[in-house]
């Protein structure tokens, strides 16, 4: 129970700080909205015509969670360590008993809750703008597990950009570099067939990949009967590896 | 009587830099121990060493454990520079770290020990620094530790809120709480330790009682007096058999009984030297300070005595020496 009670009291402090937090608030949800309008709107996509968004509307929807997925918990944690540590909050937190795995329990909470609201509202503005067509079966609940898991990755990968990045510009600018290459070059809005085949190996090391191929077979009708374990188990196992390293990671002394 | 903290031997380097070399320090349960020295003699570096924060070579007990392996339950730390997340109010910030413990003091209690009960709805960045700090002060004490580190606790603290801190303090003191804290503030280490040890480039060069260290440190009494003729002034005191030396536009005649000050001010008058103030103060924790550090007086100034005069001023011509010893002092 007291663990319990000290993560719910962190947690609690997280989420009230970045609701206060106009702009992050703003931006956390306003980017992917932006996305969803800019290429599912205005852009659109031409299923008949060749070059980027050639394929139908629902094939995207890995691809605009992904943002939410991948861009906010990277910056949130990475800068959230980068503030701690600016503020002394973690030689403070060493002598409580809250621990550093707790910590990020925590925070990744905060940050499953936040995209967990900013995926239903990209799901739900994607099929309202560009009619994309989501098979509602019962396997898209395991959209679930695939955010839940995605999300607690790449917390572990903020928690560990936030140890190495000396402040909170640095964690942004770090953030951005990994994260923009992973957006666009892990089958999300750039199909393997564009991509130059020597670079197909690599697309298979992005843990993003996995994400999209998983979310892909439960969203997007003509993958809808394709198997999803494989990406889901490979995603889980990533997110216990880099949760692991991430607590590891978060600083307790100078 | 146990000894809450024991460190032998402690040394810390950054690089080329020593922060600490060779410190041997304990604090006894329920005892109140201040650290002074100057600025980078190693006062946050040692509290990081007791406090587990920092890794150190040497030996350090703290309740009889390692300082990473201590029931964290019964200690509390106000980190130096530490600033919690800045849009909580006061009241949900004592919340969220007394959430971090087993047991805690009452949200309610804590805001009223530390004076901001009419603030406890306010954001933490709308506060005055004043009031920050002591959300901060709060913090550290939501969890009603055996063992209180407080690394500069009334940096920024108006006199009044200041003066409401020390009686915080003091009271935790008589509670039996273990207190080490470091301090800018000669004047509040004085009040509040029972013990006082000075860091000066890692090194632990005096431990001992306030009184024990002015009687061994401090040197004599002072008459300090303001006066656009210093040199004249000296050449007067002399005269009458006063040990005086000229600074600027200040004379100190050391070794002055209160009942020699008039004797000081009518060999001034005597000569004819106008003075704009005489200042007598037994020797304080400052002087020693002073005296071991080697550190002077910037620009005539004397360092930082919390708001509180360390002796009697008098108004031009005007004496009226009615000085009484400082706490602590003889």
């Amino acid at each position: 129970m007291s663990r319990i009670r000290r993560i719910r009291a962190e947690a609690t402090a997280a989420w009230h700080s970045f609701l206060r937090r106009r702009t992050a608030v703003f931006f956390t949800f306003f980017f992917p909205v932006l996305l969803v309008v800019i290429f599912g709107a205005l852009v659109r996509t031409q299923p008949t015509a060749g070059g980027l968004f050639a394929e139908p509307p629902a094939y995207y929807i890995p691809g605009y969670l992904a943002t939410v997925v991948l861009f906010t918990p990277l910056s949130r944690v990475g800068s959230e360590i980068a503030r701690h540590r600016d503020d002394n909050r973690f030689e403070k937190l060493a002598t409580t008993p809250l621990g550093r795995g707790e910590w990020l329990i925590a925070h990744t909470l905060v940050n499953v809750a936040i995209i967990g609201l900013a995926s239903l509202l990209i799901l739900g503005l994607v099929v309202a703008l560009t009619g994309a067509v989501v098979p509602f079966t019962a396997r898209l609940a395991l959209l679930v597990p695939f955010v839940v898991c995605a999300v607690v990755l790449f917390c572990g990968f903020g928690a560990i950009l936030g140890r190495l990045s000396s402040t909170q510009d640095g964690v942004i600018a770090a953030s951005n570099t990994i994260a923009f290459p992973l957006l666009f070059l892990s089958d999300t809005f750039v199909p393997l067939a564009l991509l130059p085949g020597w670079f197909a190996p690599l697309v298979e090391l992005s843990p993003l990949t996995y994400f999209a191929r998983g979310v892909r077979a439960l969203t997007y009708e003509p993958s809808i009967t394709e198997p999803y374990g494989v990406e889901l188990g490979v995603v889980a196992a990533l997110a216990v590896a880099f949760f692991v390293a991430g607590a590891y990671a978060i600083p307790r002394t100078d | 009587m146990n000894e809450a903290v024991v460190a032998a031997g402690v040394s810390k380097r950054y690089g080329e830099t020593v922060a600490l070399d060779g410190v041997d320090l304990s604090v006894a349960d329920g005892e109140v121990f201040g650290l002074i020295g100057p600025n980078g003699a190693g006062k946050t570096t040692l509290v990081r060493a007791l406090t587990g924060t920092t890794p150190v070579d040497g030996e350090i007990t703290v309740r009889g454990a390692a300082p990473t392996a201590v029931d964290a339950d019964r200690i509390g730390l106000l980190p130096q520079s530490f600033s919690p997340p800045a849009r909580l109010t006061a009241r949900e910030l004592i919340d969220y770290y007394g959430g971090l413990y087993e047991t805690a003091r009452s949200t309610e209690e804590v805001l009223a020990a530390v004076g901001l009960t009419d603030a406890a709805d306010s954001w933490y960045e709308t506060l005055s620094g004043g009031q920050q700090r002591r959300v901060c002060v709060g913090i550290a004490l939501v969890n009603d530790p055996d063992l209180l580190f407080l690394d500069e606790p009334t940096t920024g603290i108006d006199p009044a809120g200041r003066q409401s801190l020390w009686s915080l303090l003091e009271e935790l003191a008589d509670g039996g709480t273990t207190i080490v804290l470091t301090s800018h503030s000669m004047t509040e280490v004085q009040r509040l330790a029972d013990r006082v040890g000075l860091l000066q480039d890692g090194r632990l060069v005096a431990v001992g009682t306030p009184t024990e260290l002015i009687e061994a440190h401090g040197g004599d009494s002072r008459l300090v007096i303001d006066t656009d003729q210093p040199e004249a002034a000296v050449n007067a005191l002399r005269e009458a058999d006063f040990a005086a030396t000229a600074s600027h536009t200040t004379v100190v005649v050391t070794g002055v009984s209160p009942v020699e000050i008039g004797d000081a001010a009518a060999a001034l008058s005597t000569a004819g030297i106008d003075y704009g103030s005489l200042t007598w103060a037994e020797p304080s924790l400052e002087d020693v300070y002073l005296q071991l550090t080697g550190e002077q007086f910037a620009g005539g100034e004397r360092l930082d005595t919390g708001g509180v005069p360390a002796g009697t001023t008098t108004e031009p011509n005007a004496v009226t020496p009615t000085a009484e010893p400082q706490e602590g002092a003889e």
